[in-house]
């Protein structure tokens, strides 16, 4: 049986290469005139590596930044818990930005030239943003009136910080930073803690504090290769007492925020009139905003159904990935990830819907959406290969993980459409035996399937 | 521009046209993004001729840059506008922001573009950025006259003071929340005080309708 860390070391470091290679062009040459092809010729891979892991140039790009983004707010968190008092874990944090951003000269840029590569990085960016907003605003829990300071406090010093920071970085000034440093928490500090304590950051200079566990930091950081999400519990207690909506985590933001409430009102809507019988006067009324609103983030019913489309798709990838992850092996991970799937479409039977129904009769942008997305499963599968005998490999077509998918999907969608999306988690021990047979035999994939989580 | 020896009208007819070309390419980047959009998108929307977006500039960034420039420019003369109205620091403060934000909120193309794109595009955007935060910076740092503290406060304060507003303005721009934008008055207004004036004053005086009328 392969373990997974055997699984990566021996699937990771084509990928890390490319990816590598590519903050380096990317940091060198900017995003425009980064091109595959100078990716590939730095990584000394061929054309096939790229496409084993990448869809493309923007794929790859989102990739490593989502990447570095992950890997940033780990780090933040890190620092933040790292110390006890307030003044101190945000100093921590500023500290450890500005110690990797000089540490690492090419992936300061290539933060820089990714926001070329469009929304999508943008956003990524603005969600470690509201993180070190929160972060911030965790300074409130130290006053005598936690609600004297305005929710948009923090997420002005955090988003001004930022761009104090950027600037340098872009200038090439980046061995000016830790002269920032006292700066930006002296502003940060005034609100929540007075003047006074304020200018005593400014007097303190640089001082990043003494190096923090990092056997803590070892432990909370699994994968390498993407995926590595952020435990829960090493989350500051301060960011779950947040006010909801605000500063609180990007989840709780995002519910609350206007574009959203259209998508999950969208859903609903679909949910009971279908696709074809919903109005945008539905979609307004579900979601409790006005029409204008609506014209405001979609053009049109298609759009803000794409755009569900892909939210849904988004987060439904984020948890299979997370929970294949976090498996001990290739077997558990599978039986992990399609567990996250099913209970993630259960527990949101409209979404549910949406994504694996009513999106073949929407049009045909949705329905390629559709199939990228099934494929997108598909190295999930590919990856049981690796290790097998040649008799099992003999057996296998190159096309058996698609069919797995196609079956995989086929029956999930079939009680969907029966109107019983929240019994889909009973469906996990047939699609696990289903999907590990072919790889380990029928009689190992029972007893893997029948295993109690 | 022209040259000068053209006659007037011409020269009348000149500055119309930037103006409308610079209202188009607003227009179209609020609907499609920056990126997506093309001079021949913005030549339609003006309805003039491309001759005529090339007799003014050069390209689509340089009429980006020229856009950035006049919206920064008129937001600066209406907050100045509005400051001069009142006696006090804080005051102005307080109804400069108010006119300032009412501006953001009335012309929500230009504002959108010039908010949004200084701080979602890459390397490019950095300094056309700062120039802005610069433009409304020396209005703050007048604050140190009246703060007990004026000499010691950290040397960049106002520009983590106006980053921040633009990072709000943003922020909210980005949620689909423009309409509300005139709602963080008082916010802003303490959150640009407080540093100066310490957090009760501040309060005070965010507190305070903004002595300058906002609907004009």
């Amino acid at each position: 049986m392969l373990d997974l860390e055997t699984r990566e070391r021996a699937a990771s470091p084509e990928r890390e290469r490319i990816v590598e290679a590519l903050i380096e062009i990317a940091s060198e040459r900017g995003y425009a005139e980064t091109t595959i092809e100078l990716i590939l010729d730095r990584a000394g891979l061929d054309r096939p590596a790229f496409d084993r892991h990448f869809r493309g140039k923007y794929d790859c790009f989102l990739t490593a930044w989502q990447e570095i983004n992950e890997g940033c707010m780990r780090e933040m968190l890190e620092a933040f818990n790292s110390q006890e008092d307030w003044p101190d874990r945000l100093r921590a944090v500023a500290c450890e930005i500005v110690d990797n951003l000089r540490n690492d000269p090419g992936r300061a840029c290539f933060a820089v030239e990714v926001l070329s590569a469009g929304d999508a990085a943008r956003a990524r960016r603005d969600m470690t943003m509201r993180v070190i907003a929160s972060l911030i605003d965790a300074g409130r829990n130290e006053m005598d009136d936690p609600e004297a300071v305005p929710h948009t406090t923090a997420e002005a010093l955090a988003g001004s910080a930022y761009g104090q920071v950027y600037a340098k970085v872009v200038r090439g000034e980046a061995d000016e930073l830790p002269a920032l440093v006292p700066q930006l928490m002296s502003a940060a500090v005034m609100p929540y803690l007075g003047v006074e304590a304020g200018l005593a950051e400014l007097a303190r200079g640089f001082d990043p504090p003494a190096r923090y566990r990092r056997d803590v930091a070892k432990k909370s950081s699994p994968g390498k290769s993407g995926g590595t999400n952020v435990p829960a519990e090493d989350y500051p207690p301060e960011l779950a007492r947040l006010p909801p909506g605000r500063h609180g985590l990007p989840r709780e933001f995002v519910v609350h925020n206007q574009r959203e409430r259209l998508i999950a009102g969208l859903a609903e809507a679909i949910a009971e009139n279908g696709y074809s019988g919903t109005t945008i006067a539905h979609i307004t009324r579900h979601a409790a905003v006005s029409r204008r609103t609506f014209y405001e983030h979609f053009s049109s019913k298609d759009e803000c159904f794409v755009a569900a489309y892909d939210t849904v798709m988004e987060e439904l990838r984020g948890r299979v990935s997370a929970a294949f992850e976090g498996a001990e092996d290739w077997p558990h991970a599978v039986k992990a990830g399609i567990g996250a799937m099913l209970e993630f479409l259960a527990a949101e039977p409209s979404l549910a819907r949406l994504c694996m129904v009513e999106a073949l009769v929407a049009g045909p942008v949705v329905v390629e959406r559709y199939d990228a997305a099934i494929q997108s499963f598909v190295p999930y599968f590919q990856s049981g290969r690796e290790g097998r005998p040649p008799e099992v490999l003999a057996r296998l077509s190159p096309t058996t993980e698609e069919a797995l998918v196609g079956g995989m999907v086929s029956l999930i969608s079939r009680r969907i459409i029966a109107g019983k999306a929240e019994e889909l988690e009973e469906l996990l021990p047939d699609l696990v035996e289903f999907i590990l047979t072919p790889y380990v035999g029928s009689a190992e994939a029972a007893k893997l399937a029948q295993e109690p989580d | 521009m022209p040259p000068g020896r053209h006659p007037l009208p011409r020269e009348f007819i000149a500055q119309h046209q930037r103006a409308r070309i610079i209202a188009a390419l607003a227009e179209e980047t609020v609907e499609k993004g920056y990126r997506a959009v093309t001079v021949a998108d913005i030549v339609r929307r003006a309805g003039i001729a491309r001759n005529t977006f090339y007799e003014n500039f050069s390209s689509k960034e340089d009429c980006f840059l020229a856009a950035s420039e006049f919206a920064v420019k008129e937001a600066l003369r209406r907050v100045v506008d509005a400051a001069s109205k009142v006696d006090t620091w804080p005051g102005r403060v307080n109804a400069g922001l108010a006119a300032f934000l009412h501006y953001v909120a009335t012309e929500p193309a230009l504002a959108r573009t010039c908010i949004v794109e200084a701080l979602s595009a890459g390397p490019a955007a950095v300094e056309r950025y700062e120039r802005s935060i610069q433009a409304f910076v020396p209005l703050f740092r007048m604050g140190r006259k009246v703060s007990s503290k004026g000499d010691e406060l950290p040397g960049t304060l106002e520009e983590t003071i106006v980053g921040g507003i633009f990072w709000i303005l943003y922020q909210r721009i980005i949620m689909g929340q423009a309409e509300q934008i005139e709602d963080l008055l008082a916010e802003l207004v303490e959150f640009s005080l407080t540093p100066y004036l310490g957090a009760e004053a501040a309060k005070r005086i965010a507190a305070e309708p903004p002595s300058t009328p906002s609907a004009g």
